[in-house]
């Protein structure tokens, strides 16, 4: 098991801990008497989504940004940031869509090109239906996703290209404590697929993603939401799951604070602990297809 | 075409004899005000298994923003205005409502 010691991990650290003790300072001033509202379980448990859908009538735009971070040597960094517009026109049914920019910093890693870019990466839509509605006496939520994505930049070499892929996901969580515990789970089936990304008139060229996750959440106070998550992900060529190249399990801490009633932020690292690459069968992380870490950032506005 | 005759006799009969499956639902009607930033009646009730239409009036001069998680709708209502919310049907049991915009107003609706 491998852990990272990156300056970028203690400022991950202490941006935990920092907006943590402002959202319980707030807490504290505004209300002596903590209240535990219902709460919408979508951003609470890092990159696990939860089976929210908003409120209808509610608008929302967020940055979300995804880095992958570390290979196996060199310096490596790709991220996507999504300006993301979200409603809800209905109690079932949740639109979001938007640009994304993405950010390349890749020196001398090996098996990729040296990239230090920042660009319009592509596009992207998701809808999200609401399958299972909690309610008394029944705990578990449940939302079916879709999210198709075209992209010109590639998300894990930074090269350019022409993409389109599909995440569908389910997103499942039960309520533990009332207001105060949450279990979540994804289920999730990527294909994508490239057009000639080796630029040698072979067509399209198909892949895909699968992987499943399991998260908890703790309200430790009104405002603030802290938890863990694991993901496991396998990686294959071909659009359903056809050739095994590789997995990797990611675990690592989630954070969710409202900040005031119309804003919050989301973060959330993960660390690869272990991983197989069907060329390398003597890797213990897999570092071709995935990262050695991975964060998240989202700071949304409601209104 | 004795064939398609046996079907569409088969499809009005199945029509006629299921009237109350083809109805919409009837939906229940359901007010309540807010006044010097407190809901009247602070406990709402209303039927399980039925859409409902609530009715909020807003009977302060500043605007009031209802808003449940649980019931998954949010709405602003103007001061001294009026607003319509139009829920889902609901299982049984007790849904917290608030104001966003003054949070110490907090509700109830609870359906039985």
């Amino acid at each position: 098991m491998r852990f990272v010691s990156s300056p970028t991990a203690a400022v991950a650290a202490l941006l935990f801990v920092a907006t943590g003790a402002v959202a319980h300072a707030q807490d504290n001033a505004q209300n002596n008497a903590l209240v535990f509202r219902d709460v919408e379980t979508k951003y609470i448990f890092g990159f696990t989504e939860g089976s929210g859908i908003g409120l209808e009538g509610e608008k929302e735009f967020s940055l979300d940004t995804e880095a992958k971070i570390g290979k196996r040597d060199g310096r490596y960094w790709a991220s996507e940031t999504k300006f993301e517009y979200e409603f809800t026109p209905s109690q079932y049914v949740q639109f979001e869509l938007g640009p994304f920019m993405s950010i390349d910093s890749i020196h001398n890693v090996t098996g990729f090109d040296d990239q230090s870019q920042v660009g319009f990466g592509g596009v992207f839509g998701e809808i999200r239906y609401l399958l299972l509605d909690r309610s008394a006496g029944q705990p578990l939520s449940v939302t079916l996703s879709l999210e198709p994505e075209w992209r010109r930049i590639g998300d894990n070499g930074g090269e350019h290209e022409n993409s389109f892929e599909l995440e569908a996901k389910v997103n499942a969580d039960v309520e533990l404590i009332k207001n105060r515990l949450y279990l979540g789970s994804n289920l999730l089936y990527e294909p994508e697929a490239t057009k000639d990304p080796d630029g040698i008139g072979a067509g399209w060229e198909m892949e895909s993603m699968g992987g499943v996750s399991g998260a908890l959440s703790y309200r430790i106070t009104p405002s603030v939401f802290i938890g863990g998550e694991v993901w496991y992900l396998r990686h294959y060529a071909g659009a359903w799951f056809n050739e095994f190249e590789g997995d990797a399990v990611y675990v690592g801490p989630t954070l969710f604070v409202q900040l005031n009633p119309k804003m919050f932020i989301s973060v959330a690292w993960n660390v690869q602990v272990d991983g197989s690459e069907e060329d390398n069968p003597d890797a213990g992380l897999n570092l071709e297809e995935f990262s050695h870490n991975r964060a998240k950032f989202k700071f949304a506005v409601e209104f | 075409m004795r064939t398609a005759i046996a079907i569409a006799a088969a499809v009005f009969l199945s029509g006629a004899a299921m009237p109350a499956v083809a109805q919409p639902q009837k939906a229940a009607s359901v007010t309540i005000s807010v006044k010097n930033h407190r809901f009247q009646p602070a406990e709402l009730h209303a039927p399980a298994n039925v859409p409902i239409m609530l009715h909020v009036k807003n009977l302060d001069s500043t605007p009031m923003e209802f808003e449940s998680v649980s019931l998954r709708v949010e709405k602003v209502v103007t001061g001294n205005g009026e607003g319509l919310i139009r829920l889902r049907p609901l299982s049984p049991g007790r849904y917290n409502f608030f104001d966003d915009f003054h949070q110490q107003t907090t509700g109830v609706l609870v359906v039985r």
